[in-house]
């Protein structure tokens, strides 16, 4: 037998990316009390959490703040008793200023945030490395934003939302050759999003003895195209370099969801020395939206890879108390359920995302009600045993994460 | 307020120190006593593949691998031991890029990959192996009915000094490493297959017997040989024949009675269906009119006449070189009977194929003996399966689970068989053995 002509589908599913992950750690403050903020929406950070809510600020006012976020994930499978994702800490930021420009009516607002992004690595010869090596996505959100307050009740706001994205995923191609061994395949790409985000905001009773403000918030989709993706493939058989390339190009699109918020705040004040505010939000993400990701390859023979990700819209409880010493020191404590929208059978291994509920802790103080520091801790943990039927791989998950928070800001 | 403080920092912290990695799975045998691991079986179990039993094939057979996780759960367990090939060993088959197109290199080639230099010598009998399958080997052969028998199968086995041939020693090249006895003919006591099985001193076996009862009338395209040995009183002598299920599940009792008599414990594997191998799927009717022009192919049935075939004739891969020539693409140059598996070859062999498979799951019921349904296990592999990311399928080459020879497997493909046992000796024994991380082990070497 001699020549053998075959033609090569390149079948191996590219897992990829399901890591449309939403940092919803916007505020150290918000982040105290389990991030229930659309109804509270007080201060520079309503830029994003509520754009009306920029109507309750005096003066000019600057935050900045900065997460860590320290995870620890740890897989188990039929062929490994444990195997610990080599995850790095992730920081992402945000920023935000807002200012009153015509007294008491018209305002304008900066976010500059880390909206999206996850990170994940393994170790090189770990089980899972035909699906995924590492993946990393990080956004940068800008977001001019004006508010307009119509009545003291009643506050209307809206952001654009300029995102850019950079995009990065490596896995081993299982392809080999001798002393090579497998292949390696690297996709990175870079892409830009334009979106918008639109808030209402009312008081309907704000006096000495009590406060009650409610909030609505959209955030609409993201579409990130990523269109001079570069794909380099290494290791690959001689036989098989016309397939798979030193480099090509190739085109994606990430889909960033929409997010639906509404929430209120009640405050009851005694005195001017205590109070005590209860927080709650309804967050919903249509993360159904995100429902194939697809890798278009320039070079006509490396077939292309669509995987379908049928991840469900989903929606997250958030509920916080603060209480509030003259108004210089404030103790913060809550949580949130997040139901996950991963369906089992879609789990990828980069991303273990989980059904749980989510405790939060804050502190924060505010010196001549200028100065203001907060700092927050959030603590994540919790074990689920799911597939991801499409690259016949299955495992238990255990995540732990720890966040902590700190923020410092300024108003005059 | 500072209570409150001290509180937060004390909760924070125990949570912090929890670690998220997994305890060390706390492993047992259950019912089972892994002590002494045996294998019986033919060249899937020997760890033939690409055509030939070498090196670094032998070392990922899947009973190496079995062995290899078994031991992770009884750590008093004997070494797996198997009859050592070195290097090429008995020579196999590769790929090579030439002039941009993937070619299928036979061992015996220009360029291949010859039988290497110790091959002619390799035996070492005597030696209490763990992995007694040989490449080759019937159910048939393993144990005898009765004198006419033993006589045949201590030849093919053993080999036999006979002056003349067709018969010359050794018989099987692949079972050189076990001592078969003196032939009977010439007045000598033989050992049968059987009786290694009784004196393997397994605690624990896996048998995947009757591929070849099965397979050697298949990949000859239902062309049976035979060997008149009248003139040694032993009668016509043939080979190939598909097997008598009655027969096959008297001799499979026999194997697992010989088993079951020194204690052991052990699982049996189905035969699977043949046409699920490359071997009978890469040249279709279809392929010959998409990639090679065919208008109709043209095939030689039993009688000799000739006509045209449909999908349900499978063609044989070995027809590869005459195809290039154009065989098959006219009346007058038609696919020699030889070359095909006909359909009604096709049915027959399946057919034998269903009704061993019954007689392997009755006599493994009867002593209470596992059963890995390789049957259905390589029947799902039809449309491509993925496990770790990586997909099997039986596709030629690109499948990666199937070797180049078209019907053994690859290392992966091992692999994935071994998952298959230690799946179903954990579910009947109560064990829990850890599986295999099935994309550490290659599938085909790509130039």
């Amino acid at each position: 037998m001699k020549k053998f002509l075959a033609l090569f589908l390149f079948s191996s599913s590219i897992a990829g990316f399901s890591g449309g992950f939403q940092l919803n750690l916007q505020s150290v403050r918000a982040t105290g009390f389990g991030g229930a903020y659309s109804g509270f929406a007080f201060g520079p950070a309503a830029c994003l959490y509520n754009p009306a809510g920029l109507t309750t600020i005096k003066g000019h006012a600057f935050m900045y703040g900065i997460n860590l976020i320290m995870p620890a994930v740890s897989l188990q499978t039929d062929a490994n008793d444990n195997i610990d994702m080599t995850s790095p800490m992730g920081t992402p930021m945000h920023f935000y200023y807002g200012g009153e420009i015509l007294k008491d009516k018209l305002y304008v607002g900066l976010a500059v945030n880390n909206l999206f992004g996850s990170s994940s690595s393994f170790a090189e010869d770990w089980q899972g490395r035909f699906i995924v090596q590492n993946i990393n996505l990080r956004t940068f959100s800008f977001q001019p934003t004006l508010a307009y307050k119509i009545h003291d009740f009643f506050s209307l706001g809206a952001g654009f939302v300029l995102t850019t994205g950079n995009f990065n995923y490596e896995k081993a191609v299982p392809l080999y050759s001798d002393p090579a061994d497998y292949g390696k395949a690297v996709l990175s790409g870079n892409g830009l999003a334009y979106s918008f985000n639109l808030g209402v905001y009312s008081k309907p009773v704000d006096n000495d003895k009590m406060r009650l403000s409610i909030g609505v918030n959209y955030r609409h989709s993201q579409s990130l195209y990523l269109g001079d993706g570069v794909a380099t493939f290494t290791d690959i058989p001689s036989s098989l370099v016309t397939t798979f390339p030193a480099t090509t190009a190739f085109t994606s699109t990430l889909t960033l969801p929409n997010v639906f918020t509404a929430g209120f705040a009640w405050t009851l004040k005694k005195d001017t020395t205590h109070s005590i505010m209860v927080a709650y939000d309804f967050q919903y993400t249509l993360w159904s939206v995100y429902d194939t990701l697809s890798f278009d390859f320039a070079n006509i023979d490396t077939p292309d890879s669509k995987t379908d990700k049928l991840w469900k819209d989903s929606p997250t409880f958030r509920f916080g108390l603060e209480y509030g010493f003259r108004n210089m020191l404030f103790i913060r404590a809550g949580g949130y359920y997040d139901v996950s929208p991963v369906l089992d059978g879609y789990l990828s291994p980069e991303l273990p995302d989980m059904t749980q509920f989510v405790p939060t802790a804050g502190v924060g103080i505010l010196i001549k009600e200028k100065f203001g520091l907060d700092i927050s801790w959030m603590h994540q943990d919790k074990e689920r045993t799911a597939a991801l039927t499409s690259a016949g791989w299955s495992a238990k998950y255990h995540r732990i994460a720890d966040i902590f928070s700190f923020s410092a800001s300024f108003n005059f | 307020m500072k209570k409150t403080l001290v509180l937060i920092s004390i909760v924070a912290v125990a949570f912090s120190c929890r670690k998220s990695q997994f305890d060390v799975v706390e492993r047992t045998e259950g019912t089972a006593d892994f002590t002494r691991y045996v294998s019986v079986g033919n060249s899937l179990t020997q760890g033939f593949q690409d055509g030939g039993l070498y090196s670094d094939g032998q070392e990922q057979s899947y009973p190496a691998l079995i062995a290899q996780q078994m031991a992770l759960v009884n750590t008093d367990m004997d070494d797996f031991l198997q009859p050592t090939v070195y290097g090429n060993g008995s020579g196999y088959i590769h790929l090579e890029y030439i002039s941009n197109e993937l070619e299928v290199i036979q061992a015996t080639d220009v360029g291949g990959y010859a039988e290497d230099g110790t091959w002619a010598g390799w035996g070492g009998v005597g030696l209490p192996y763990n992995n007694l399958a040989i490449s080759g080997i019937t159910l048939d052969q393993c144990v005898a009915m009765d004198a006419t028998e033993l006589t045949v199968n201590n030849a093919v086995l053993g080999g036999i000094e006979l002056a003349f041939p067709p018969i010359s020693q050794p018989g099987n090249p692949f079972a050189r490493f076990l001592d078969f006895g003196d032939n009977p003919l010439l007045g000598g006591t033989p050992i049968q297959y059987i009786d290694h099985v009784r004196n393997s001193n397994a605690t624990f076996f896996t048998c995947w017997l009757g591929n070849n009862d099965i397979l050697g009338y298949a990949t000859s395209g239902g062309v049976s040989t035979s060997i008149d040995l009248s003139f040694i009183g032993l009668g016509t002598i043939e080979f190939n024949t598909l097997a008598d299920p009655t027969e096959f599940g008297m001799k499979y009792d026999s194997v697992l009675t010989a088993f079951n008599s020194i204690g052991a414990k052990g699982i049996c594997a189905t035969i699977p269906d043949v046409t699920v191998v490359p071997y009978f799927n890469t040249f279709t009717v279809q392929s010959l009119k998409e990639d090679y022009g065919y208008n109709s192919v043209y095939i030689e049935e039993a009688d000799g006449d000739v006509r045209i075939a449909t999908d349900a004739d499978l063609i044989l891969l070995t027809a590869a070189d005459t195809i290039e020539l154009g065989a098959g693409s006219s009346m007058t140059q038609y696919l020699e009977h030889a070359q095909v598996l006909d359909a009604e070859e096709v049915s027959a062999t399946q057919a034998a194929t269903v009704a061993v498979n019954a007689k392997i799951v009755q006599s493994a019921g009867q002593f209470d003996f596992a059963v890995v349904d390789m049957y259905t296990i390589l029947n799902d592999l039809k449309p491509g399966v993925m496990y770790d990311g990586v997909e099997i399928s039986p596709a030629y080459i690109q499948g990666a689970g199937f070797s180049l020879d078209g019907i053994h497997l690859t290392p992966k493909g091992y692999a994935l068989v071994a998952n298959e046992y230690i799946n179903e000796i954990n579910n009947h024994y109560g064990s829990n053995i850890p599986k295999l991380a099935i994309g550490e082990y290659r599938g085909i070497v790509f130039p």
